[in-house]
């Protein structure tokens, strides 16, 4: 009954001020979820709790660090487009937030007025709307507000003659996946290098047999790449949970701080004269496998870790797993490599501080 | 095994529930859909295979309470080898309820003088200031307890509980222990395999419903107090999800920084848990230990 301990939390943001981050902006009426969706992504702030969350008063810049470093700005319900101290332009994707059960104007015309504006200050920002609590409604109510908003989104824009500005709809709930598969879509259109991620899957799925595989953020499960097979939700859905699961299990075990020594991450930082030696022989990297058993041949779940904030999950036949695992592994290790690579150059371009690769 | 476990409890204080999550599997959200139970409902529940608990799920409403009680009584309180009453933390009734657990706790003196009774203080999370509440509650039924018994009581426990966390897990896992015949021999053995593995801990659960059968010795360091039910609903949660996509979850290994662990089969009504924090035991070690500690666990548990 006592709360759960804390984990230690990661550093999640790097601290070089010159850095340029991916700015989100989360809008929306007063009490649509807003700051739900924000803590319960990105600060792990279990569902059921955030019935406690107060009300956003002043505007609100969370740094967030995936594979591309985000700063997600969480915005009290009565912000305007003037209010908000900066310009459409410095923002990447502008998601608004309406509650499902909210029929009426007032949500819908601020909605068009920030299409608007970005239409005429920012024509490539994205904008998505998230239609949200989804859980409040049974399932022909859900999807008949949820084709109603659209319709009067679609109507005003219409009557401002606007229609040109592309704008997405999801169905979203805390409660379940779909919150994660709707924002794992938005920060994937954020991601400029988001084609190579997507070849370094596809060639780890051809070369490893595996049918499919996610380069997810492991503290806020979003999948930031997927290989080209179709994405199937419920793969999806049982992949998130083995992340959960994992994530909570790291913390129910571990022996207090004290006799951390027997940790496996090597404490000893590189030394100046050799920067680039990085102890990638002694470089421990955490992986998990759980193996499932249908009535076809078996199937894993494996997961490794392949920079301190990504994880690679991938479905491999257990054949392959348990006959194959040296070849498996050697993939990863080329897979790690590259991704690192990736994060290095995005980093570097982004003016951030020329950290070569560390734990 | 022919003792009986009785579920008793006002109507509504969440007796079908708790049956429905530890012993049916079903997740917490379903239990909404439950309807009252009429008069007594009995399932023979297998439990380690060859365990069998006749579980007594008998409907709260005054009625069925008053029949138990008096035209049922011999029926209901002999061959009782566990009570587990069940009350709603926030009943109206407070004084009715604790009417009705005074009279059975008499019936079991009566007919099971030798039962084990369980006390779970229900629906926890809607108490405001937990650890408050729960404390003035234990105090209250210990109280009661004592009225109704004298000097050879029978020895008492209580629990908070919860669907909708772990703390479930744990009053029901301190319950079926009670009920496993060779639980000392089991953590025996358990505590020489830990060391055959240099490993921390290991933990044996049932495969159904995960509760926590034995542990090896407590180990020196000071680990999570909680670890042990928050195990029980991870994996539980984690075995729906797989239920999910028509997927049946049967072994995890991970290698955490923190430390190393495998789940695996042990037995076929069993499953083990290894925790390792020494960094350089490999996880196949373990998995070939487990196999080749198979045969032993199964002649432990009569099953050769």
């Amino acid at each position: 009954m006592s709360s759960p301990p804390q984990p230690p939390q990661p550093k999640r943001t790097t601290s070089s001020p010159g850095l340029t981050r991916t700015k989100i902006l989360l809008l929306g009426q007063r009490r649509s979820g807003k700051t739900s969706i924000n803590q319960v992504l990105f600060n792990a702030l279990p569902p059921k709790q955030t019935f406690y969350l107060e009300a956003t008063m002043r505007i609100s810049k969370h740094p967030y660090d995936t594979v591309i470093p985000l700063e997600i700005w969480d915005c009290p319900g009565n912000i305007t487009v003037d209010t908000l101290g900066a310009p459409l332009s410095d923002f990447s994707a502008l998601i608004f937030v309406i509650d499902i059960r909210d029929l009426y104007k007032q949500p819908i015309s601020k909605l068009v007025e920030f299409i608007i504006a970005a239409y005429r200050d920012n024509p490539q920002l994205h904008v998505e709307v998230f239609v949200h609590k989804a859980e409040k409604l049974q399932e022909d109510d859900k999807i008949e507000n949820f084709r109603q908003i659209q319709e009067r989104v679609q109507d005003h824009l219409l009557e401002r003659e606007c229609e040109q500005m592309p704008y997405n709809f999801h169905l979203t709930s805390v409660y379940d996946h779909t919150l994660n598969e709707a924002f794992s879509k938005v920060l994937q259109k954020l991601i400029h290098s988001l084609p190579f991620l997507e070849d370094l899957l596809n060639i780890f799925c051809a070369n490893s047999s595996s049918p499919k595989a996610f380069l997810f953020d492991a503290a806020s499960r979003l999948y930031v790449a997927t290989d080209e097979s179709p994405v199937d939700a419920a793969t999806h859905n049982l992949c998130c949970d083995y992340l959960s699961m994992l994530n909570a299990f790291g913390t129910l075990y571990q022996l207090p701080a004290a006799t951390a020594s027997r940790s496996r991450i090597p404490a000893s930082e590189p030394t100046p004269d050799e920067p680039n030696l990085s102890a990638t022989k002694d470089r421990f990297c955490p992986s998990a496998a759980a193996s499932l058993h249908p009535s076809m041949p078996g199937t894993t779940l494996t997961y490794h870790l392949v920079t301190p904030q990504l994880a690679l999950l991938a479905l491999v036949p257990t054949s392959v797993y348990e006959g194959r695992r040296g070849l498996l592994e050697y993939n990863v290790v080329f897979f790690r490599e590259g991704v690192q690579e990736i994060w290095e150059v995005e980093n570097q371009a982004r003016g951030g501080e020329d950290n070569s690769y560390k734990y | 095994m022919k003792k009986k476990v009785l579920l008793m409890g006002a109507s509504g204080s969440g007796k079908t529930s708790m049956r429905s999550l530890i012993f049916s599997n079903n997740p917490a959200s379903l239990t909404t859909r439950l309807g009252a139970t009429i008069d007594v409902e009995q399932n023979h529940v297998r439990f380690l295979g060859d365990l069998i608990l006749n579980l007594w799920d008998c409907g709260g409403q005054d009625a069925f309470m008053d029949s138990y009680l008096t035209t049922q009584r011999s029926t209901i309180f002999q061959h009782v080898g566990v009570l587990i009453y069940v009350f709603d933390v926030e009943t109206n009734e407070m004084h009715k309820d604790l009417e009705y657990y005074r009279d059975c706790l008499e019936g079991l003196r009566q007919y099971s003088p030798d039962a084990a009774v369980f006390l779970l203080v229900h629906k926890m999370d809607l108490a405001r200031d937990r650890d408050a509440t729960f404390e003035k509650k234990k105090k209250d039924l210990q109280e009661q307890s004592d009225k109704v018994q004298g000097p050879a009581a029978i020895p008492v426990t209580v629990f908070g509980t919860s669907i909708y966390d772990e703390s479930l897990y744990r009053a029901w896992s301190s319950i079926v222990h009670t009920l496993i015949p060779n639980a000392a021999v089991l953590s025996k053995h358990l505590t020489i395999f830990a060391e055959a593995c240099s490993a921390t801990e290991v933990i044996l659960f049932e495969r159904t419903t995960f509760l926590v059968i034995a542990t090896s010795s407590p180990p020196s360091a000071n680990l999570e107090p909680t670890r042990y039910e928050r195990t029980s609903e991870l994996i539980k949660a984690f075995k729906r999800s797989c239920s999910r996509v028509r997927e049946e979850f049967h072994a995890l290994e991970m290698e955490l920084p923190q430390f190393s662990a495998v789940l695996d089969e042990l037995t076929k009504n069993t499953y083990i848990l290894i925790i390792v924090h020494d960094p350089a035991v490999e996880t196949a070690a373990l998995r070939l230990n487990v196999r080749m500690a198979r045969r032993k666990f199964e002649q432990l548990q009569g099953l050769t």
